[in-house]
């Protein structure tokens, strides 16, 4: 177990990227991250989530803004002055030194006494699991292990906040799932502030505590897995976390009115038309005796645990996802009526 | 958020995160010891002489007692309890006043720099550069900040501002502008002249015959292929100037023609044969061509640049033993374009096999598969596909020959025979004739004329930079070379290599032979003559300068690829510019630059043996250059990142991280730097003093007073030396390399 780690808050205030003329990589972001807190950076490639994460590592200079460690802002610091430490992509293992050598090296650099290390370096291999395999060299280890080695090496020299871009790319699926959750794990068993970069929301939305989803260097949205999910803020959000119809309707204040099909709603928005966003697993097929929106199938495709459809509202496509088989007798081309789970709609401005 | 309103103000002022003191400070006291306790000028050429008048103190310049104070500011100022980056960019205003008054006053005054001076200048930029990195306006730490400053300072000093004294002396003589020398250099016989009196033909009707059957020739091609009427003679125009200038380089006379014509020689020849030799060597089915091409390929490296031409008038020459021994003729038909063009063949050709060859393995064999797959026979492969995908490498094969036969100066010198070349030109107008700017002339003409083929290359190829990406090798089959071409092929390469071979068995042979063409009987008198006379001295002279500059110039070429391929900064296109500048100079230029910019006012450096260092340091710094940014490309950047994030410094990250990586590379270039250091010719044969001779200069001297067993012994013990040196140290450096790097995937 890592002792003596000292979190520290993290504040970006205004802080912009430009490579070259005009290129806006990070452009005016602001954002708060609490003590212990693991925050993560999503987004298309090219979003400008990696040039944030290597701002605050201070491999990358800012244009203009500040990086505030516990309310101290370290901008301009030098990247080796500042108490934070990333994981990479690549882990960056370095391929002339063994495993111990790999973890000791922040260590040695900082010329610690040699049984210290000897200790530190002890207790960062056990914290990950890999006793014994200290003389190891890393092309000897498996993907899973270089990435626990990574984490060793970062953790050791007690970073006031742990940066990681995009750590799981390079293992394969089923151990993707697994490598995270270890790493959620510790994260919160070691209450240490981390930031995560990643383009994959699956990932983002099990392992945060909070999300910022980023476009075009801009802060497109903030807020819980939950929140991003049942409240997206634009369209964007809505279609990069999960998938989302778009649907033209009007809103009162207190009903949604979707081409005659009313239900209550409540969100903050302001009454007049807008667009009504619908996630697929939300249409169910509706019972004779109730309220429902009229719709034709255009096709329809069974997956065992679920059947898809895809249906013509109005002239637009819905998309739908249902547990089970649904209603099997529909045909292809049969009107139908469908009703929405008033928790997986929400509203967004109108186009 | 107002920073007064919040309790932080109340902390002590000692930033948290940051430095307590800035890393500006053992520089500002390097530079105060340096200003106060050593002298900052020297009397004149010495540099280890302590005299009392030339102390900074003692001399009480007001400039100098700024530089002093300035450099005691920043000393203090690195103490002040405040946040990192203001206090370093109160650092930086002091330093910058310190560095700026100290260089205003060696302006003024002109006095030689001493050593004091040494210690104060490399203080203050060293203290420019923690400053810089402490404020943040430098990406990177201190280390990288001062290496950028001192990089960019060394191509100013040593790179650009020489070159630009030739430009200048050129056109602005005794202190005005002075276009005089320059057009009476440009009309003299020497530089270019077309009708000569003295012959019994024409020149000019000649050249204009031939302008006229290129005009002819031109519209006739045009007219059968049914162009426009204004194509016609657009081409019947070019063909009319095209065979003008062939005409002139032709029966002209002079340096420029002379030397255009060889390039029209040597250029495409010695690219066909790199071609074919690149084409053999990937594709043959013999192993023996493969290996044949190797020594091929190291031979001219480990060559000093003239000794094949040397070794060819022993076999070729009036004496020589093909022409005179067995043939039994007695001309001197090597000793002008014809034997010059061959010696540079020989010499180029294997430079532009392997830019050629690396140009092959990168092409993606599936192309050619599929072509085959296609019903393309070799034939057709060969032309429809291989030949358009190397036309690139081609284009850098013909330009880099154009490039070095035109700065070629050994072995016009040797071969030149009574033409004029504008390498050689050069050099003869300044020590023969004595007329530094008429050498500013021939040294800014030629200057001109590399520089741009070489940026047209650059410009062609695209890129214009070190850092280019190079194609990997892909696996899959080769199309094979067709039957009859690779027998073609194979009977050049038979008769090359015979020949080479013989070239360097007579220079072996001749050192042993009491005289050639006269009397071969065995004989140690040559070497007796070599140990007991200069010749040895001179060689272990040699020897030392090289490998004095070697260090330098492996390091410093480390360090231009790391900035230059690692890091992002405000000058490094220029940095990147000057290296590339020094690269394709041709040798005299850069020799005459050397003297005219390092003979007087602070920076006075001739005859020493320290500017013939300086110059193979920055001769050589791009071949050192090009291998640490291929080894570096081999390195994925995010191990030295790693290491940024575990809080090593740059130096840190190069000692622990780069240099056991690279250790193969390093040594490599750091071996080639001392091995193109000591077959250096045309950069230091200026730059030589009585007890500062270089071998290739001696070697070069003994030829000319036609000492040809001494000056084969020479040959011999240089060339057999740095094939033992290249052959050992590399084999060394594989195995060190194996050990360090340990297992690899």
């Amino acid at each position: 177990m890592i002792s003596g780690l000292k979190p520290a808050t993290v504040e970006l205030r205004g802080l912009v990227k430009r490579f070259g003329k005009d290129v806006y990589a990070v452009d005016d972001v602001d954002l708060h991250i609490a003590r212990g807190e693991l925050l993560t950076l999503l987004g298309p490639s090219g979003c400008g989530k990696t040039t944030a994460l290597r701002l605050i590592a201070g491999l990358e200079r800012p244009t203009a803004g500040q990086i505030l460690l516990d309310d101290e802002d370290v901008a301009r610091l030098p990247a080796y002055l500042r108490d934070v430490t990333m994981v990479f992509q690549s882990y960056a293992l370095f391929p002339h030194m063994n495993v111990f050598e790999n973890v000791a090296y922040g260590l040695r650099v900082a010329r610690r006494p040699k049984d210290e290390i000897g200790t530190r370096v002890e207790e960062a291999l056990a914290m990950v699991g890999l006793e014994g395999l200290a003389h190891r060299t890393p092309s000897q280890l498996s993907g899973g292990q270089q990435q626990r080695v990574a984490l060793a090496r970062a953790l050791v020299i007690r970073p006031r906040v742990l940066l990681f871009d995009e750590p799981l790319s390079n293992l394969d699926a089923k151990l993707r799932k697994r490598v995270r959750e270890d790493i959620r794990e510790l994260q919160q068993r070691l209450g240490i502030t981390s930031v995560y970069v990643t383009h994959d929301q699956e990932e983002a939305l099990a392992i945060s505590d909070r999300v910022v989803v980023m476009r075009e260097g801009v802060v497109e949205q903030i807020g819980s897995p939950h929140e991003l999910y049942t409240r997206p803020a634009s369209r964007f959000v809505a279609d990069f976390i999960g998938s989302a119809n778009f649907l033209p309707g009007r809103y009162d204040g207190q009903q949604i009115d979707l081409l005659g099909y009313r239900w209550t709603h409540e969100q903050d928005v302001a009454a007049g038309p807008v667009t009504v966003m619908v996630r697929p697993e939300a249409v169910e097929f509706a019972r004779d005796d109730e309220p429902a929106l009229e719709a034709t199938l255009m096709s329809s495709a069974y997956l065992g645990a679920a059947t898809e459809y895809v249906f013509d509202v109005a002239g637009t496509e819905l998309f739908a996802t249902m547990s089970g088989g649904g209603m099997s007798a529909a045909e292809k081309g049969d009107r139908v009526r469908l009703r929405l789970k008033p928790t997986a709609v929400s509203l967004l401005p109108p186009d | 958020m107002d920073a007064s309103s919040t309790p932080n103000a109340l902390r002590p002022r000692r930033p948290a995160a940051g430095l307590a003191v800035s890393g500006a400070w053992l520089p500002a006291a390097l530079a105060i010891v340096g200003w106060w306790a050593l002298p900052i000028g020297r009397p004149n050429r010495p540099f280890l002489t302590l005299e009392p008048d030339l102390y900074a103190a003692s001399i009480g310049h007001p400039l100098l007692w700024l530089t002093l104070f300035a450099a005691v500011a920043a000393l203090a100022l690195s103490f002040l309890p405040v946040p990192t980056a203001r206090r370093a960019d109160m650092v930086l205003a002091v330093g910058v006043v310190a560095l700026a008054s100290v260089v205003a006053w060696f302006m003024i005054s002109t006095t030689p720099f001493g050593m004091g001076a040494l210690l104060v200048l490399a203080g203050l930029v060293m203290l420019l550069g923690n400053a810089l990195s402490e404020s943040g306006r430098v990406q990177g730490d201190a280390f990288i900040a001062s290496s950028i400053l001192f990089v960019s300072l060394f191509v100013l000093l040593f790179i650009l501002y020489p070159l630009f004294t030739v430009l200048r002396s050129s056109i602005y003589i005794d202190g005005r502008f002075d276009f005089s020398v320059f057009l009476r250099t440009m009309q003299h016989p020497l530089f270019f002249m077309l009708g000569n009196d003295r012959s019994a033909v024409d020149e000019v009707a000649l050249t204009l015959r031939w302008s006229l059957a290129g005009l002819i020739g031109f519209a006739t091609f045009a007219l059968w292929r049914r162009v426009r009427w204004t194509a016609v003679l657009a081409r019947a125009v070019l063909g009319g100037a095209l065979g003008f200038v062939l005409g002139a380089l032709i029966y002209g006379n002079g340096a420029l023609p002379t030397s255009l014509l060889l390039v029209s020689i040597v250029a495409p020849t010695a690219t066909l044969l790199g071609l074919a030799f690149a084409l053999l060597g990937q594709r043959g089915r013999l192993g023996a061509v493969r290996r044949s091409l190797d020594v091929i390929s190291i031979l001219p490296i480990i060559t000093p640049p003239f000794v094949l031409a040397f070794a060819m008038i022993f076999l070729l020459g009036r004496r020589g033993l093909v022409t005179y021994n067995l043939l039994d003729m007695q001309s001197s038909w090597i000793f002008g374009i014809p034997g010059v063009a061959l010696a540079q063949i020989l010499a180029f050709t294997p430079i532009a096999y392997l830019l050629l060859r690396g140009s092959l393995s990168s092409l993606n064999p599936a192309l050619e598969e599929a072509a085959q797959t296609l019903g393309a026979g070799p034939w057709v492969t060969l032309r429809t596909i291989t030949w358009p995908l190397v036309r690139p490498g081609l284009a850098a094969a013909f330009l880099l020959s154009m490039i070095e036969s035109l700065a070629d100066f050994g072995n016009p010198i040797i071969l030149g025979g009574n033409r004029k070349y504008m390498a050689t030109e050069v050099y003869l107008s300044l020590t023969g004739r004595f007329n530094p700017n008429e050498a500013a002339v021939y040294g800014a003409v030629l200057l001109l004329m590399v520089l741009g083929a070489f940026f047209l290359q650059r410009w062609w190829l695209g890129g214009g930079s070190f850092v280019t990406v190079t194609g990997k090798p892909t696996s899959g089959a080769l199309a094979s070379i067709p039957r009859g071409l690779e027998v073609g092929l194979t009977v050049v390469l038979f008769v090359w290599t015979v020949f080479v071979a013989a070239l360097y068995l007579s220079i072996v042979v001749g050192s042993f032979a009491q005289l050639w063409g006269v009397n071969y009987t065995f004989t140690l008198r040559h070497y007796q003559d070599f140990f007991a006379g200069a010749g040895w001295e001179v060689f272990l002279f040699t020897a030392r300068v090289a490998a004095i500059s070697a260090v330098p110039a492996m390091l410093l070429g480390f360090l231009v690829a790391y900035l230059v391929a690692r890091q992002r900064f405000f000058g490094r296109r220029f940095v990147e510019f000057g290296s590339l500048l020094s690269f394709a100079t041709p040798g005299t230029v850069m020799g005459v630059a050397y003297i005219f910019a390092f003979n007087t006012g602070p920076v006075l450096l001739t005859a020493s043996a320290t500017i013939i260092v300086i110059a193979l340091v920055f001769r050589n710094m791009p071949v050192a250059i090009r291998a640490a940014v291929a080894g570096l490309a081999q390195i994925d950047p995010s191990l030295e990142e790693a290491s940024t994030m575990l809080r090593a410094r740059s130096l840190t990250t190069m000692r622990r991280v780069l240099f056991p990586l690279l250790i193969n590379t390093l040594v490599t270039g750091l071996i080639f730097a001392f091995v193109t250091a000591m077959t250096a010719v045309s950069q230091v044969i200026f730059l030589v003093s009585p007890g500062n001779q270089f071998a290739t200069v001696l070697l070069l001297g003994w030829v000319d007073q036609g000492q040809l067993g001494r000056a084969a012994a020479m040959g011999t013990i240089l060339i057999v030396s740095l094939l033992l040196v290249i052959v050992v140290v590399l084999q060394l450096a594989r195995m060190l390399g194996a050990r360090m790097v340990g297992v690899r995937t």
